[in-house]
């Protein structure tokens, strides 16, 4: 179930006097995250008399998550915890290549293009892959997704690219 | 009797032809990915979202109901089979069930999680249909301080009964709140957090972030470790289901206790068909007269835990129709679903929508019947399954999830947001951050807020008001002292070693 911490000696950008950059980074991050929830809510109404502005709930758990991220880094500095996992490259690369495609290619080329080309795309992201495999088993998805999507569960969407329907 | 009208009327809406379609697509499904690895219960319930869209609402819930008590039978499957937990809630089934396979009792040791998981479902749907109406008039009775509380009480006590760092838990469950505020505050209207982005002026959609954060970030974990899990396929003939009067004598109490369990822990806001089947092997094990026995084969160590993920798979409904508040991440998702359907959960559904309420439940008898049906006589086809590799099957579920978040809104930008988050989440799988607690508060948060509100307006600023309603000092009384109890170094050890039992 939980990660496997990697055994490999992890050589770490962060000084020494952190124990356990997992935490460290994490509640860092939180922190940051926190900060600029602050930010984009200043803008907006706190509270007025006894009642809640648009701001105050926002900027409330804002600072909570400020308090814990600081003491989630906290505990980073003084418990010995596990490094930073290592972060592979190519399945998330081309997983969100895959993605981005889908999203802008959708609208003007339509489900049947655009659904192949991402699974081609999104099959990148395993070094397992085999093409003629991956060819056949991704055109037999999307001509299963143009079935089922648009016929039987009614979603209306583009199916062709629209230069061919013009 | 009230409660039998209203379960005979359950039973005529379940019957008809398209719930009990519905049902059974959702206990297919919901075996499918119970068998399949490396795609979750979670997942799948947050792809097939934007899939109900053109289905009545009663039809949508069963089928995604069939889904989540469907997969805890098929996790047991392979659990038992090929000793790879299609589920988080089978991994201990896999102890025991494996090694009784091994000695070429995997006829009994299917029979008798089937036939558990079927009792569990019987008791669990007689339960929720008991203490529905009840409940019901207790959440009647709940005004905005008490509401407040109860959802401060749920997110400890998932945050308790979850894996791992307590603290962590917590500022996920803040993340999530904080996720739900962005979008137009529901009382004066103001766009909050959007950045003009015309996408985000509605706030963020539930089935985006959870597919984002579940889906994607799934897949690119998965990845990590190689497309190729190692399944070592144990292609035996399986003969003799029929589990001896021996077996059946051994774990009828295994059953019953596991259902009481379970029951017990699905009810419990937080709770779930995870802790529950491991507390329930746990039990077993504790009260054995042999204790060695287990992680040998022992037929009690597959009949608790799988009675007791089935009962509280089940039990967790109950939360959730009668206060409207999802006690987990898939019942969070159910709200999704309801919201979808214009269903606004909590006491009034059961009252207003009773075709919802009691269909759902009496679907879930069926669907119990329809899984023993599915499992036992089909379970070499679901083992065949195991074979689809790893890397053709991720691009299928990328492709689907797109797919499906797209036609929520015809809104490309989603379908990046639903990326974004992917990565989201695979950083906070690295960093050992849960990713249910951040949904579970990303459901309450707009509840939570707004209960906040009116309950100091009617105060009149006064915060005091939730310490002086007895009901509201009571549930933060709870919740004050279980997180003193989960930060105590006593209850802490003996919390981890629940959860290293999966290890073993």
């Amino acid at each position: 179930m939980s990660d496997t911490p990697s055994e490999a000696p992890v050589r770490s950008i962060l000084p020494k006097w952190v124990r356990g950059p997992q935490d460290f980074v994490g509640g860092l991050a939180m922190v940051a995250v926190a900060l600029f929830a602050l930010w984009a809510s200043s803008d907006l109404q706190g509270m007025h008399g006894f009642s809640f502005g648009a701001g105050t709930a926002p900027r409330m758990f804002a600072v909570l998550l400020l308090l814990l991220g600081g003491v989630i880094a906290l505990m980073g500095i003084l418990n010995d915890g596990p490094h930073i996992g290592t972060y592979a490259w190519r399945g998330p690369l081309f997983v969100s290549a895959a993605i981005v495609f889908f999203a802008l290619a959708i609208r003007p080329l339509g489900l049947v293009v655009t659904a192949f080309a991402s699974f081609l795309i999104a099959a990148l992201g395993s070094v397992e892959t085999k093409w003629l495999e991956a060819v056949i088993v991704g055109a037999c998805l999307t001509a299963g997704c143009a079935v089922l999507f648009p016929y039987i569960l009614g979603l209306p969407m583009p199916m062709f690219p629209r230069f061919l329907i013009q | 009797m009230d409660i039998f009208a209203n379960l005979a009327h359950g039973f005529v809406v379940a019957l008809s032809p398209i719930n009990l379609l519905m049902c059974l697509i959702g206990a297919l499904v919901g075996t499918l990915v119970g068998v399949l690895p490396g795609i979750g219960t979670i997942a799948t319930v947050a792809m097939l979202l934007p899939i109900t869209f053109g289905l009545p609402p009663v039809g949508a819930l069963i089928m995604l109901a069939g889904i989540y008590y469907g997969a805890q039978y098929g996790g047991s499957t392979t659990s038992i089979l090929v000793n790879i937990p299609g589920e988080a809630t089978s991994v201990v089934t896999a102890l025991d069930g494996h090694q009784m396979a091994r000695q070429g009792r995997a006829g009994p040791a299917l029979a008798i999680a089937a036939i558990g998981s079927f009792f569990a479902g019987c008791v669990a749907t007689v339960l929720i249909a008991v203490l529905g109406a009840p409940l019901t008039k207790l959440a009647l009775a709940f005004g905005p301080a008490e509401y407040f509380s109860l959802m401060v009480l749920g997110l400890i006590f998932a945050t308790v009964l979850a894996k791992g760092s307590i603290l962590k838990a917590i500022a996920m469950i803040v993340f999530g709140l904080l996720l739900s505020m962005v979008g137009s505050d529901i009382e004066t209207g103001a766009s909050r957090m959007a950045f003009n982005i015309p996408e985000l002026a509605d706030g963020l959609g539930f089935a985006t972030v959870a597919m984002g954060v579940f889906g994607f970030a799934e897949i690119i974990r998965n990845l990590d470790a190689g497309a190729e899990m190692s399944r070592d396929l144990v292609q035996q003939k399986i003969t003799g289901l029929m589990p001896t009067r021996k077996d059946l004598k051994d774990s009828f109490p295994a059953i019953v206790r596991g259902t009481i369990l379970g029951s017990i822990l699905g009810i419990l806001p937080g709770g779930g068909a995870v802790i529950a089947s491991f507390a329930a092997y746990t039990l077993e094990k504790k009260i054995a007269k042999d204790p060695s026995r287990f992680g040998r084969g022992a037929i009690e160590g597959v009949a608790a835990p799988e009675s007791a993920n089935n009962a509280a798979a089940q039990t967790s409904f109950i939360p959730l129709l009668t206060l409207g508040i999802p006690p987990n991440a898939v019942m969070a998702l159910m709200v999704g679903a309801m919201t979808i359907h214009g269903i606004v959960p909590g006491p009034q559904v059961m009252v207003k929508q009773p075709d919802l309420v009691w269909g759902m439940i009496a679907s879930m008898w069926i669907g119990n019947l329809m899984l023993i049906i599915i499992n036992l006589p089909l379970v070499g086809i679901w083992v065949r399954l195991l074979r689809v590799p790893y890397r053709l099957m991720f691009p299928s579920i990328v492709i689907f999830c797109a797919i499906g978040i797209y036609s929520v809104n015809n809104a490309p930008v989603d379908v990046v947001l639903a990326g974004a988050f992917g990565l989201l989440g695979y950083w906070l799988i690295k960093h050992d951050f849960e990713p249910a607690p951040l949904l579970l508060g990303m459901v309450l948060g707009p509840l939570m807020e707004e209960n906040l509100r009116r309950a100091l307006l009617i105060s009149r600023g006064d915060w005091s008001v939730f310490v002086s309603r007895p009901l509201s000092a009571v549930l933060l009384a709870i919740a004050a002292g279980l997180l003193v109890l989960a930060v105590l170094p006593s209850l802490r050890a003996k919390r981890d070693e629940v959860f290293v039992e999966s290890e073993g």
